[in-house]
């Protein structure tokens, strides 16, 4: 509901005036061979009061450019950022009404962790006693209390992540922009990271915009994900929007696994276009104002394959099987030929060995095809 | 297991290099408390004579020998020291301000000719002394300008702010440029960047680099040497004088005054760097 809320604004139907509001951000950097590479090549984005927005991509895709642009640490060569209404452009960074988490945390290592937190407030003259108390209130909630008079250097990784997080938070931005600010913990630490940020984001009613190159974390945290490519917007949406229905091929591969298949629409049925593969692979998906003889990009994800009986479906050859607890991830190679496809099925007593003849069957509903003209 | 025979080799190289560094030092120290006056190879019993005629507190009459002009007098004496210590004093302020700021300079803005300017920071500590002495010289006489202790402040500052702008460009590239973003970010302005974040963590190294210029400027006697007018003789100029007049056991006193001042001003820098452990 507030996705579909979202996903109007984003085409700019809806009324009423987002927080940050991007348009057209153009910024390129000279190389040391004395080329230009682009780093953002007309990017528009808006982010509401209180939404978590995430910029995902490869790396050079222009998604901290994007970030530092927003920050002030870079200057856009055209292109216009408003917050709240008001060109940020001839602000420095010092004065615009944002705070960073940065990759690095950049924390101040002579500096306790309580003057750390305390610096937004230090630096605008704020009394001693009341940034005391908004200090150990800012531990508190990150649940570092008790740590302030520590020395960053004296915390653990995720700790000072968390302190990172309490000093950006303590002027109470009305945006955070958080530069791939999980990367350096490891994987249990990052999973716990991830649903205390939402957690906190959610709760403290401010905007995130997050960067990251991670598709899983941003799937687990966002209202909506910006999936960029090679300096421009290549698709905006909401996780499942964006997993379920990616427009182009980038997007279908980028963001988990992804089969991949060039058919042909052979006839129309109903609502449902019934499709074939050059190697005679047949599948069904919704038509969606298909006519025979087009040629479409078919997107279907691991889970959506199951194991059929004999006969029924794609009969193909288990290339490899891999044991992921409760799931199984198989390589299966198509008998009629083309690439092997990526299936993932519920490990059972039936599980099938490698080399085993199985026939894939999959979920018309769930099949997907791309936008873009192959 | 450890190769005890390796073990003993390595013990013993490594006490005969330490032996091979301060023997020297060991020796001066000894013979400036040797009672013999003429031949400080011959140990004729423990004195404190050489450091109390340094001060002038030496009762000279029935001394003949000492009473020689070996220190010409202990006004003078003093009075070169009191030009080294304002000269080191002067030049560390000046080259530690300059040094740092161009280091930071360096190191955080990107401008035209910056390679260049970098090379030119350090020409001077390639240079050799001599060189710079007489050219210093030269351009002071060129312009008309009277040999004093400015003459000596200016010609230590050409070389010594190289010395401090490597040691603090050193310190500054290990420290993470977004740090000073991360300052700005939370609404710190260029200045109190500067003051609260920037400089607290390059601290350790102008402290360096500062000692550093102070115990160079002290202990110069070369370009100091062409640059010195009559009344600002410094004691390294003072002291190579006294020695063209033959090697005399106040000068094994003064070096040995002059060890011990060094000693403590090391050891001072080591514990204000031990005071901030952090990184």
């Amino acid at each position: 509901m507030t996705a579909q809320v979202r996903g109007l604004r984003q085409d700019g139907a809806a009324g009423m005036a987002a927080l940050l509001e991007i348009r057209g951000a153009r910024r390129s950097f000279a190389t040391p061979e004395g080329g230009r590479v682009t780093a953002l090549d007309g990017v528009d984005l808006d982010v509401g009061a209180n939404e978590f927005v995430t910029l995902l991509g490869p790396s050079g895709c222009g998604k901290t450019t994007l970030l530092r642009a927003i920050s002030g640490f870079e200057a856009l060569d055209a292109g216009t950022i408003r917050l709240d209404g008001q060109d940020v452009a001839p602000l420095p960074p010092f004065r615009r009404p944002v705070n960073t988490v940065f990759q690095s945390y950049a924390l101040f290592g002579h500096m306790s962790v309580a003057r750390n937190v305390g610096f937004a407030l230090e630096v605008r003259g704020v009394p001693r006693a009341e940034r005391d108390r908004a200090v150990a209130e800012a531990l508190e909630k990150v649940g570092l209390a008790g740590f302030g008079a520590r020395r960053p250097a004296q915390l653990s990784g995720g700790q000072r992540q968390r302190v990172a997080l309490a000093r950006a938070l303590i002027a109470r931005p009305r945006l955070l922009l958080l530069d791939e600010p999980l990367s350096a913990l490891d994987r249990g630490l990052r999973q716990q990271m991830q649903i205390e940020l939402k957690t906190l984001q959610h709760g403290l009613g401010i905007a995130f915009v997050f960067v990251t190159h991670d598709q899983e974390e941003a799937l687990t945290m966002s209202d909506r994900i910006v999936v960029m490519r090679a300096g421009r917007v290549e698709q905006t949406g909401t996780p499942r929007e964006i997993y379920r229905r990616p427009r182009t091929r980038f997007v279908a591969e980028f963001v988990g696994e992804t089969n991949l298949f060039e058919t042909v629409v052979e006839r129309i049925e109903g609502s449902q276009a019934r499709l074939r593969t050059p190697e005679g692979l047949a599948f069904t998906a919704p038509a969606r104002g298909l006519a025979p003889g087009a040629r479409a990009t078919l997107v279907l994800r691991p889970a959506d394959f199951s194991l059929g009986a004999a006969g029924a479906g794609i009969a193909g050859r288990v290339e490899r099987a891999v044991y992921l607890g409760q799931d199984l991830h198989l390589l299966v190679r198509p008998e009629a030929g083309g690439p092997a496809i990526r299936v993932t099925v519920r490990d059972g007593a039936a599980a099938p060995e490698p080399g085993a003849k199985v026939s894939l069957v999959h979920d018309a509903d769930a099949a997907h095809l791309l936008e873009e003209a192959e | 297991m450890r190769n005890p025979a390796g073990w003993l080799l390595l013990t013993a190289l490594s006490l005969l290099f330490f032996a091979f560094i301060y023997a020297p030092l060991l020796v001066i120290v000894g013979y400036s408390f040797n009672a013999n006056p003429v031949n400080m190879m011959v140990w004729d019993g423990f004195t404190l004579d050489w450091y109390r005629g340094l001060f002038g507190l030496r009762d000279r009459t029935g001394d003949a020998l000492s009473r020689a002009a070996y220190v010409e007098s202990t006004d003078q004496l003093l009075a070169a020291l009191r030009n080294s210590l304002i000269v080191a004093a002067c030049t560390t302020a000046i080259s530690t301000v300059i040094g740092t700021a161009t280091a930071i300079a360096l190191a955080r803005h990107r401008f035209r000719l910056r390679r260049l300017y970098e090379g030119l920071m350090l020409m001077p500590m390639m240079m050799p002394d001599i060189v710079l002495g007489i050219g210093l010289l030269i351009f002071f006489v060129s312009l008309g300008m009277q040999l004093s202790l400015l003459t000596i402040i200016i010609g230590h500052c050409t070389f010594l702010t190289s010395y401090v702008f490597i040691v603090v460009q050193a310190r500054i590239a290990g420290i993470d440029p977004a740090l000073e973003e991360a300052a700005a970010d939370l609404g710190a302005s260029e200045w109190v960047t500067l003051r609260k974040v920037l400089l607290p963590q390059l601290a350790p190294g102008i402290l360096g680099g500062a000692l550093l210029a102070f115990v160079i400027s002290m202990d110069d006697l070369v370009i100091t040497y062409f640059i010195a007018g009559t009344g600002s003789t410094t004691l390294p100029v003072f002291i190579f004088g006294m020695i063209r007049r033959g090697v005399k056991p106040e000068i094994n006193a003064i070096a040995t005054l002059i060890i011990l001042a060094s000693v403590l001003i090391a050891a001072l820098g080591l514990w204000l760097r031990s005071r901030r452990i952090d990184r």
